[in-house]
C-alpha cells in the first residue's frame, strides 16, 4: 500500500514538475515579448544576433545540406531504381529536404551552434550578477537579453532553412545526376513539378516555430541557472547548457511531428 | 539639493531567508539623504543580502522598507524602474557585462536611457574612469582589468547615471592603501559636491570611521551597534569591542579545540 502511494506521489509530483515548468518557460515567453514595448532600441542587439545565429552557422549548415542532399539523391536513387522510376528522384529530395530535413536539421545545427553559446552566456550573466546589475539599471532582461535572440532567430531560422534546402538539392544533383547517371532534365523537371507553395509554407512555419522553441528553451535555462537552488557555480552553467541542447533537440522533434500531423 | 535630516530609508524589522536558512533577523535602521550610511560587519553575515533588499533584488516582506515613506514591498513595475532610474549600484564582485568593454559598460545606462549624441556620452564616461583613476582604460575588456580596477570600473558604471542614491559593496577590497584612500575621498565628494546618499558596505575600519555619517556593525544577521562614529567608538558591547579591535574569535586561538575538532572530522 505504501508502495502504491509513494509511486503515485512520484509521478504526481513528476507531472506537475512538468506543469510547473511549462507554466514558468510561457511566463517567461511572455515576459519577453512585453519588452517589445519597453527601450532599449532593438536594431543594433538584433542585428548582432543575427549575425551570431545566420553568419556563424552558415558554413555547418552548408555541409550538412550537402550531405544530407547527396544521401538522400544515394537512397531515393537506389529505392527507386528497383521501381525503375529514377525520374522521380528530384521530387522526392526536394520534397524531403522541404518539408522535413531543411527545418528539422537546420533547427538542430543552430541548437548546437548557436543555442547552447546563447544558455552558456546568459547563464554566466546569472550567475555572475550581470542580471541583477541590468534590473538596477532600470533595462528590462528580458527585452534586453531575450527579445533580441528571438527576434533574430525568427530571421535567420527561415533563411538558413532555405540555404540549407538550395545546397541540399545541389547535393542530390551531384549524386543522383553526376554520379549516378540519372538525366538532369527529369531530376529537375521533378524537383520544380513536385514543389509547391503549401511545401514551401510548411518548410516555413515550421522553422518559425522551431526558432521561437528553441530560442526560448536555451535562453529559459540560462537565466534561471542554478536559481532554484539559490546557487551559482560553474556546474549550473555547464548543467543549464546540457539541459537547453538535450530538451530543444527532442521539443524540435516532437514539434516537427506535431506541426505535420496537422498541416499535411 | 536635498536639505540634511530628511529621512531616505527606513527599515523595521527585516527578516530575510535563503529557503529555511535566516540571514537578516529584526534590522531597523535609517538612512538620512545626503549622507553615508556605513554597514560594517564579518564575512557571511548578510551585508550583500542587505543591500539586495534595499535595491529590490530580493523582496522584503511588507512593512519592512521604506523609500521616502513609501513601502516598498507593494510596489510594481514602473515604481521600481522609477526608483532604479535613481540609484547605482556597485555590486561586490563588479558585475561588469564581459561581453562589453569598459567604455560599453559605463555607457549603456547613458545609451538606453538618454538621447544624448555619441560624443556627449563618450565624454561623459571618460568623465567617469577618471573620477575612479581609470583613464584611458576604457577600451579594455573587463577580463583584461585587475580585480581592484574591475571594482572601480563598476563604481563608474553605478556612477554613470548620476544617481540620487549610490549603494556600493566593498568598494576598496582588494585595492592598495593609496588607491583605497582616493576611493575614500571621491565617495565623500559624491555626497559633499553631489548631495549623493550613500550606502557603504566595507571592511575597512579607518575607512569606515572616516566617511561614514551613521553606522550599522552586523553580527549573524542582527544589528548589534547602530548610531555615529563617535557612539559606536563608545560602546562596551564586546563583540563590538572584538570588532573594532580586530581580536579574532578566542576559539581560532585556542589550539586544544581545534586539534580534538580536527580529530572529530577523522573519525567521522
Ligand atoms: N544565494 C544564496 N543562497 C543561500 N544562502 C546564501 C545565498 N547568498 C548568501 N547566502 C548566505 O547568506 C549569508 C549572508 O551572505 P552575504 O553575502 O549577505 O554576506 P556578506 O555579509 O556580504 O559577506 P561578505 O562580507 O563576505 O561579502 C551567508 O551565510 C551566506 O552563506
Ligand atoms: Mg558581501
Amino acid at each position: 500500500m505504501k508502495r502504491l502511494t509513494d509511486t503515485f506521489g512520484f509521478v504526481g509530483r513528476w507531472i506537475l514538475g512538468i506543469f510547473v515548468g511549462l507554466g514558468r518557460i510561457g511566463i517567461f515567453f511572455l515576459s519577453t515579448l512585453r519588452g517589445i514595448a519597453y527601450p532599449p532600441s532593438k536594431t543594433g542587439l538584433v542585428i548582432k544576433q543575427i549575425y551570431f545565429i545566420g553568419h556563424k552557422s552558415m558554413f555547418v549548415i552548408i555541409f550538412t545540406g550537402a550531405f544530407s542532399g547527396m544521401v538522400l539523391g544515394l537512397q531515393g536513387y537506389y529505392a527507386l531504381s528497383k521501381f525503375g522510376s529514377e525520374g522521380f528522384l528530384g521530387s522526392g529530395v526536394i520534397l524531403s529536404l522541404v518539408r522535413e530535413l531543411g527545418p528539422v536539421f537546420t533547427a538542430l545545427m543552430v541548437v548546437g551552434r548557436a543555442c547552447s553559446a546563447m544558455c552558456a552566456e546568459i547563464g554566466i550573466m546569472r550567475i555572475d550578477e550581470q542580471i541583477d546589475a541590468l534590473r538596477c539599471m532600470a533595462i528590462d532582461p528580458h527585452g534586453y537579453l531575450v527579445l533580441p535572440r528571438l527576434m533574430a532567430a525568427l530571421i535567420a531560422f527561415p533563411l538558413l532553412t532555405h540555404v540549407f534546402d538550395v545546397v541540399g538539392v545541389w547535393g542530390g544533383y551531384a549524386v543522383g545526376v553526376k554520379l549516378l547517371g540519372v538525366n538532369p532534365g527529369a531530376y529537375w523537371d521533378g524537383v520544380y513539378r513536385s514543389l509547391e507553395w503549401q511545401d514551401i509554407w510548411m518548410g516555413i512555419v515550421k522553422s518559425l516555430v522551431f526558432a521561437v522553441l528553441t530560442i526560448t528553451i536555451s535562453t529559459y535555462k540560462g537565466y534561471y541557472a542554478g536559481v532554484d537552488r539559490g546557487s551559482r557555480g560553474a556546474e549550473d552553467v555547464s548543467e543549464a547548457t546540457t539541459s537547453a541542447v538535450v530538451t530543444s533537440s527532442v521539443t524540435v522533434l516532437v514539434a516537427d511531428y506535431i506541426i505535420t500531423s496537422i498541416m499535411l | 539639493m536635498t536639505e540634511p535630516d530628511r529621512e531616505l530609508i527606513r527599515v523595521r524589522g527585516l527578516n530575510s531567508f535563503y529557503g529555511r536558512k535566516q540571514v537578516l533577523r529584526d534590522l531597523s535602521f535609517s538612512v538620512e539623504a545626503n549622507r553615508i550610511f556605513v554597514i560594517m560587519g564579518m564575512s557571511g553575515c548578510g551585508k550583500s543580502t542587505l543591500l539586495k533588499h534595499l535595491v529590490g533584488l530580493k523582496p522584503s516582506p511588507p512593512g519592512s522598507i521604506y523609500i521616502e515613506g513609501k513601502d516598498i514591498s507593494g510596489w510594481n513595475h514602473a515604481q521600481w524602474n522609477n526608483y532604479w532610474l535613481r540609484i547605482g549600484i556597485l555590486f561586490q564582485n563588479g558585475a561588469l557585462f564581459n561581453s562589453m568593454t569598459v567604455a560599453q559598460n559605463i555607457a549603456l545606462p547613458l545609451m538606453v536611457h538618454t538621447n544624448l549624441p555619441k560624443e556627449i556620452i563618450e565624454i561623459m564616461v571618460e568623465m567617469k574612469l577618471h573620477m575612479v583613476g581609470l583613464s584611458g582604460t576604457g577600451a579594455l575588456m573587463p577580463s583584461q582589468l585587475s580585480g581592484g580596477m574591475r571594482k572601480r570600473a563598476g563604481l563608474a558604471r553605478a556612477l554613470s547615471m548620476d544617481p540620487e542614491i549610490l549603494f556600493v559593496d566593498e568598494p576598496s577590497s582588494g585595492l592598495d592603501p593609496i588607491t583605497a584612500a582616493g576611493l575614500d575621498e571621491l565617495l565623500l565628494s559624491l555626497k559633499e559636491t553631489f548631495g549623493m546618499t550613500l550606502v557603504v558596505v566595507t571592511h575597512e575600519l579607518e575607512s569606515a570611521f572616516r566617511i561614514g555619517d551613521q553606522m550599522v556593525v552586523m553580527d549573524q544577521g542582527r544589528i548589534i551597534a547602530y548610531g555615529t562614529p563617535e557612539e559606536i567608538r563608545q560602546m562596551n558591547d564586546p563583540r563590538v569591542q572584538q570588532f573594532l579591535s580586530r581580536r579574532p574569535d578566542e576559539e581560532h586561538r585556542d589550539y586544544d579545540s581545534y586539534i580534538s575538532r580536527l580529530c572529530k572530522v577523522k573519525r567521522r
